[in-house]
């Protein structure tokens, strides 16, 4: 336990020293979402605005999570593996990444209703929008950290990642397009809740599942 | 030949239900009627039947409407599949959709649920009896047994259900194989042995050879029936979903040249994505049919609500097609190994 | 080998919904009582001899590899 808050220090701390890191991810997001702007201005048609906000946060967690077994180069990986113990490390990356999709999900979804229009939000339940949009950045966070572990591993980097991360992603992301739009439709905590609840579950699934294939992949 | 009994029982099942499967006819039914509204007053409609005998015994039409029967005044027999009816519908039937109803001796009861949309309603009407058509003599509680297995008739699917025994079974054959596969790289992780993953990688192959015939099967069927190729429905979706993750654990195996490192990683990924996929098959489908209940009452998709008589087909075509596949896999496998341990012996 | 493997099974399984079409001769699909019986005995012949042909070369393909791995 100690060692994983250790690890989480760690890897906020590699984040502050290559800050450009936070930049990009945050560009990443502000630029696609201005480039939707430009070709669809305003999007009233809840529907719409909900799938299209969707896309855009996949594709950013595509981008954030990429690199994320990518930073420290061959000698400082290998220091880092006589260190901790390979579990803890998937724990704190896969920890870390959950918080950072958090945070890059909201604002997204704050840079998102700037451009793209915040009319689909009148009848909406904003708590339950708000948590949907959390939790699905934070289940993007949980999957593609292992298979980004992997194709670091397979030498292939992100596209690989792409390759094997989307048809994971893709029940995930109809899930969560669904509970959108039933959130933006107004429908509250009663009937989103179901929807959380079976996310925080696989969550966990996900985790236990990283937690025992990681040192498969550590091992070299 | 190791296995032969097996083997061959599969193929021997998959002749028994190709012939059982196609030959069984259907059971009576009403398919069509010419009107699809109603109002207070004369009526006339004809209506279609398919593997009916309208020509042999006397007939009955009936419409019934929230448990309300309207006798018919006249039915003419055209041909053995058509008759012309005549009601005098009164007005103040309760419910805006009545069922057709036509009693034959030889047919039984045919039934059309909710064939009309009816007009001038009310809270109700005398209700008339329309007389007993089946006493004790003339019974057809023993009509379907008479007359050997038939396959009930549902709408929309008609004929086609017959695919259900194509169909579905290899989708169970995919399934198995994917176990298998699941099963053989755990066996990869704990002891490191190359047979085990070439063995999962043969049981990837042969699965994805059978979901693309399950695809080819499914995507007929729903031409023929709805005339899409390809709907959003949940089920496909997972469909599509397991072939996209097991061609991507391909991909993987491609991109990594060392043998053994290969096998590791594509272990790891075939482990994490079958765990997935099993709850994104089971449960996630679950969770929006349960916020929304009803798939458009289609009923080739969500219950199969399997009758007695296909049940004596379709269990036996499950375990020949997973049969099947599974002689498919060891041929496969062996292959495979001859190949390797060829390769190794030329260098 | 296994190209030949999937295109028989390719065409056995596409073969087993042309049942369907063996009913719908007539215009305007369910017409008429009995009719496809007849026609439905050719698509079985067609079927079955598929079937029977594809798990006889199954068969001698499993004794050839047999023989192959005797050998090893």
């Amino acid at each position: 336990m100690g060692e994983i808050a250790h690890l989480l220090r760690l890897e906020w701390w590699l984040d502050r020293r290559q800050k450009h890191a936070w930049g990009s991810m945050a560009l990443y997001v502000v630029s696609t979402v201005y480039v939707c702007y430009q070709g669809v201005r305003h999007i009233a048609d809840r529907p719409v605005w909900n799938a299209l906000f969707w896309i855009i946060l996949l594709f950013a967690a595509f981008n954030a999570l990429g690199r994320s077994f990518q930073r420290e180069d061959a000698g400082r990986q290998l220091y880092l593996h006589t260190l901790a113990s390979p579990r803890n490390v998937i724990m704190a990356r896969t920890l870390y990444n959950a918080l950072t999709m958090a945070v890059l999900s909201l604002l997204s979804i704050a840079a998102y209703a700037l451009f793209i229009g915040s009319n689909a939000l009148e009848e909406a339940a904003v708590g339950p929008f708000l948590s949907t949009i959390v939790l699905g950045g934070i289940s993007f966070a949980m999957v593609l950290t292992l298979i980004a572990a992997l194709a670091a591993r397979a030498g292939n980097g992100i596209g690989l990642m792409a390759v094997l991360g989307l048809p994971l992603i893709l029940p995930l992301l109809l899930t969560l397009v669904r509970a959108g739009k039933l959130a933006l439709d107004g429908l509250g905590w009663n009937v989103i809740g179901q929807y959380l609840g079976w996310l925080c579950a696989i969550d966990v699934l996900v985790l236990a599942l990283a937690w025992l294939l990681f040192p498969y992949l550590w091992r070299d | 030949m190791k296995g032969w009994w097996w083997k061959l029982g599969s193929v021997a099942l998959l002749l028994y239900v190709v012939i059982i499967g196609l030959r069984t006819p259907l059971k009576p039914a009403l398919v069509h009627v010419s009107i699809d509204r109603i109002a207070p007053g004369e009526v006339s409609f004809e209506v279609t039947g398919y593997n009916t005998h309208f020509d042999q015994g006397p007939l009955r039409a009936e419409l019934e409407n929230d448990g309300q029967t309207v006798c018919a005044q006249r039915v003419e027999v055209l041909d053995a599949a058509h008759v012309r009816v005549a009601v005098n519908i009164p007005p103040g039937l309760r419910t805006p959709l009545t069922t057709l109803r036509i009693l034959s001796r030889t047919d039984g009861p045919l039934v059309l649920h909710e064939a009309f949309y009816t007009e001038g309603l009310g809270t109700g009407i005398t209700v008339e009896t329309c007389g007993e058509f089946f006493d004790a003599e003339n019974s057809m509680a023993g009509h379907s047994s008479k007359e050997g297995l038939r396959f009930p008739h549902r709408s929309i699917l008609n004929e086609t259900v017959r695919n259900l025994f194509f169909h579905v079974p290899m989708w169970f054959a995919m399934m198995v194989l994917m176990s298998v596969s699941f099963v053989r790289s755990l066996m990869v992780l704990r002891n490191g042995r190359l047979s085990d993953d070439r063995t999962a990688l043969s049981a990837v192959n042969v699965s994805l050879l059978f979901a693309t015939l399950g695809l080819i099967t499914g995507s007929l069927w729903a031409r023929v029936t709805w005339g899409a190729w390809w709907t959003s429905d949940a089920k496909l979706n997972g469909a599509a979903v397991t072939v996209l993750i097991y061609a991507a654990y391909l991909v993987l195996r491609g991109s990594v040249p060392d043998p053994h490192k290969r096998a590791r990683l594509a272990a790891v990924y075939n482990i994490f994505a079958y765990a997935l996929m099993l709850v994104f098959i089971m449960v996630l489908p679950r969770l929006t049919d349960s916020l929304h209940p009803g798939n458009g009452g289609n009923p080739a998709f969500s219950q199969y609500d399997l009758d007695d008589s296909l049940r004596t087909v379709f269990y036996p075509a499950v375990l020949g097609w997973i049969g099947l596949s599974l002689w498919v896999l060891n041929l496969t496998d062996r292959t495979a190994k001859l190949e390797a341990s060829r390769h190794e012996a030329h260098g | 080998m296994k190209p030949m493997v999937k295109r028989l099974m390719l065409v056995m399984g596409t073969l087993a919904p042309l049942s369907t079409f063996a009913q719908q001769q007539a215009p305007g699909w369910m017409v008429d009582g009995m009719y496809g019986s007849g026609k439905i005995n050719t698509v079985i012949l067609v079927v079955a001899a598929v079937l029977v042909g594809l798990a006889v070369w199954m068969f001698t393909l499993d004794r050839r590899l047999n023989k192959l791995q005797k050998r090893n």
